[in-house]
């Protein structure tokens, strides 16, 4: 009995985490592709209003971003203004934890069959560096080890500092917008 | 406890060995097919290869409706398209692919066309589109490589829009895949030789990469064995029935580990040169294989110190230090590379293709660099990185 109703409290709060992580990396993801170059050069190759989307399936939390020209990115929230190009859709809630909270790998998950890949795969591959420079750059050295397969070396300590610290703000800042608006 | 969890798959009824063709009559009736038709390209029908199995056929009481034999090496949605129409026509209610993997995936991609409905293959790019069981889909190859006999996608060049649609769903699987040692008795040595280094890298390459996993590790490392004992004894006695099926099987069960374990680099790299240099698959695993193993070596030495057992043997295995084994697996590689140049000029280098231009080099690293298969190589890849590997295969 205990159990029972144990566990929908912990699916939900798995849930909100994921939404609440899909948020902080849409708004990331913007940020991110506003003071990076390396992040702009991978995403200049994608076309102009490419969208991009990652969910859960059957219909869970989401997120979406736009490439809005010059390598930089919009977050559109959890709604995609018109179909996607391309979506990475985890297969259940669990996986989609699992990624989320650093405990397994982009690649290792996409390796593990958590997600899928709907879409054009040289952009989805594409999106996956992007991710994985993300992720580099707004977690600590021992947690961004953890989720992806390299740390990249061209990372410094004063560069990633400096750089998170402005995707931090970015990201904040973006968060006081979004509640004001 | 580990995060470890893998998902394994292959419903493919594999029917190999001496008099095999002679079964596919029962495989037809056994679901309820008797208007089979036979996809394929000129070069097999030149070859005689279709006449056993037309034959099988007409001994049991079967005619084959319909023959097609003009699927070109790079199959398009019109050919695609014009088979299906064929295919109404005819009223066939079956499919038989006999060729390589453009035969082959060409059946696939017209099995959706007939099964669900619609005279536009590209409505069904993607994964996962198709949701019901196709028509019955035989499939005989005629080369020991690919593995498309046991892999669930399909990949159909769209001519008009210039670009690769690929096709993914396990209904794309055939019903059973008949390997069956004529057919590939006479290919010629540097298709035997180059083919069986796919087999090769589908099996290095699965057991090395991120998403390998207990059952096609033992695929993977059955398909090395094979293939490192037949090889050159095929090379040298390429009548040598045996010898023949060993490959055909190698490449089956190849086939069967890299489609639940992906491959990675060489395949990442295969695909650009492919691609922008209209080099044979084979030969591109054959030249890449090395380079990208020495460039991941750091990271699958364990791994690819095991596969020495199946590359050169217990004994080999058993006097080469721990340590060294890796680097004897790699030297394994680059021997058998060198022994089948001697043999037929099987290219070790993009020098020694004569089919790629140093000034290429820049364009096939950036599109390997978006090649799926890259994100299941085990060590992440920069471009940078890419290119040097370039470098070193140029030779
Ligand atoms: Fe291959």
């Amino acid at each position: 009995m205990v159990i029972k109703r144990f566990q929908p409290i912990a699916s939900r709060a798995k849930r909100q985490y994921v939404a609440l992580m899909f948020q902080v990396m849409g708004r990331a993801l913007q940020a991110v592709s506003e003071v990076d170059q390396e992040v702009q050069q991978e995403a200049q190759a994608l076309p102009e209003g490419f969208l991009f989307e990652m969910m859960v399936m059957p219909d869970g939390a989401s997120l979406v971003v736009e490439h809005v020209g010059d390598g930089r990115l919009h977050y559109h929230g959890s709604s995609a203004p018109r179909p996607v190009n391309v979506s990475i859709r985890f297969k259940h809630i669990t996986h989609a934890f699992l990624v989320l909270s650093f405990q397994e790998k982009t690649s290792v998950a996409f390796a593990n069959d958590r997600m899928l890949v709907d879409g054009d795969v040289s952009y989805a591959v594409r999106m996956t560096r992007v991710l994985n420079r993300l992720e580099a750059f707004i977690l600590p050295r021992f947690v961004a080890t953890r989720a992806i397969k390299e740390y990249p070396k061209n990372l410094h300590l004063p560069e990633k500092l400096i750089s998170a610290a402005q995707i931090y703000l970015k990201v904040a800042t973006h968060f006081i917008q979004t509640a004001r608006a | 406890m580990t995060n470890t969890y893998y998902e394994f798959f292959c419903p493919v009824k594999v029917i190999a060995g001496k008099a095999a063709l002679e079964h596919i009559p029962y495989e037809l009736t056994g679901r309820a097919a008797r208007r089979p038709m036979i996809i394929t390209d000129k070069g097999v029908r030149a070859a005689g290869l279709l006449d056993p199995v037309i034959m099988a056929c007409e001994e049991s009481g079967l005619d084959i409706i319909s023959i097609y034999d003009d699927v070109p090496p790079d199959s398009s949605t019109t050919v695609v398209r014009d088979i299906a129409a064929i295919y109404r026509e005819k009223s066939c209610d079956s499919i038989i692919a006999i060729g390589g993997g453009s035969a082959i995936d060409t059946g696939k991609a017209v099995n959706i066309l007939v099964s669900e409905g619609g005279t536009d293959i590209a409505e069904y790019t993607g994964a996962g589109l198709i949701k019901h069981p196709l028509k019955p889909f035989f499939v005989v190859p005629t080369t020991a490589g690919t593995g498309s006999e046991v892999t669930s996608v399909a990949v159909i060049t769209d001519e008009k829009k210039g670009i690769k649609l690929p096709f993914s769903s396990s209904f794309l699987l055939p019903d059973a895949a008949v390997i069956d040692p004529r057919m590939t008795l006479t290919l010629p040595a540097h298709i035997t030789a180059a083919t069986a280094m796919d087999a090769m890298t589908h099996g290095i390459e699965s057991f090395t990469c991120m998403a390998k996993n207990p059952l096609s590790d033992a695929y993977a490392t059955s398909a090395i064995r094979k293939v490192s004992e037949s090889l050159l004894h095929v090379m040298d006695n390429p009548k040598d029935t045996d010898g023949r099926l060993a490959l055909a099987q190698a490449s089956t069960m190849a086939g069967i580990a890299f489609s639940n374990s992906m491959v990675g680099l060489v395949h990442s790299l295969g695909h650009a040169t492919g691609a922008l240099c209209h080099l044979p698959h084979g030969l591109c695993m054959s030249v890449y294989l090395p380079y990208v193993l020495e460039y991941n070596l750091e990271t699958i030495r364990g791994p690819l110190g095991e596969l020495l057992l199946y590359l050169e043997g217990p004994e080999v295995y058993a006097i080469t230090p721990a340590e060294r084994r890796a680097e004897a697996s790699i030297a394994a590689v680059r021997k058998l590379r060198d022994a089948l140049y001697k043999r037929c000029e099987l290219p070790r280098t993009l020098r020694e293709t004569g089919k790629v231009n140093e000034s290429q080099l820049d364009q096939i690293a950036e599109m390997a660099l978006d090649d799926g298969s890259i994100m299941f190589n085990p060590k992440e890849v920069t471009l940078a990185d890419v290119r040097a590997v370039l470098n070193n295969a140029w030779g």
